[in-house]
């Protein structure tokens, strides 16, 4: 019976993981991943692992999507200044 | 098993799992206010995890995610700002009720801790937790219109 935070846990991981790499567009994988880091970081405090669930909260929950975001953008600006040049 | 730790499955079960099928699916607007709302449910289910597991070093986890949660929520609103223009997310109902689920939360577990330094600790938490899910909802639905100009 104590195992069942532990089972949801690993569903919602395994669900939201899914869906990361199910989603085709990058900016909404970024908010799954954004999402993926929350989930794991439950994941490893209902595994007693506090100072992991720590690192992961700090990584995934902020840096991870916004690194994703300036690469989209950035990759998407340098596509739209080509396409003018070209013409 | 006690009723913490059960009460703390029922969250990441229902609530934590709704927001997973809502970020996976739908226009990009439900997908942020599912993304604000996996932190301001996350939070409140550490907190319960934190008073079951009885060790009150893992409230720190929740003061982490209390913290960073509306950052991350912030650089969705700021980078997307363009995408959400044309239709901007309403979810005032959902984000209040889940301001409300943190909020009863973390006062069940004043009652609990009763009046100490953790009491203490729990309230910053819990203030953190409701003020910036709030901010973050607000600046999701249009207050960052006049950033996406700048």
């Amino acid at each position: 019976m104590g195992e069942a935070v532990i089972v949801v846990a690993l569903l919602l991981v395994a669900v939201s993981a899914t869906a990361a790499v199910a989603v085709r567009d990058p900016v909404r994988q970024s908010l799954v991943l954004a999402v993926l880091g929350v989930v794991l970081a439950v994941l490893f405090t209902v595994l007693q692992a506090p100072d992991v669930a720590l690192s992961q909260l700090a990584v995934g929950s902020a840096l991870t999507p916004l690194l994703l975001l300036l690469t989209v953008r950035k990759v998407k600006r340098r596509g739209r200044r080509r396409r003018e040049n070209e013409p | 098993m006690n009723g913490w730790i059960l009460a703390a499955t029922a969250v990441l079960g229902a609530g934590v799992g709704a927001t997973v099928w809502g970020v996976a699916t739908g226009p990009l607007r439900r997908r942020v206010v599912a993304q604000n709302l996996s932190t301001a449910l996350a939070c409140p289910a550490l907190l319960l995890l934190a008073q079951g597991y009885d060790r009150p070093a893992y409230v720190d986890l929740a003061l982490v995610l209390a913290l960073l949660g509306p950052v991350g929520t912030l650089v969705f609103a700021r980078l997307l700002a363009g995408e959400l223009a044309g239709d901007p997310p309403r979810a005032r109902a959902l984000t209040r009720s889940a301001a409300g689920l943190g909020a009863g939360v973390v006062l069940a577990l004043c009652v609990a801790v009763g009046p100490s330094r953790a009491l203490l600790k729990l309230l910053v938490v819990g203030v953190l937790l409701v003020g910036g899910n709030l901010l973050a909802s607000r600046a999701l639905s249009g207050g960052m219109a006049g950033a996406r100009r700048g």
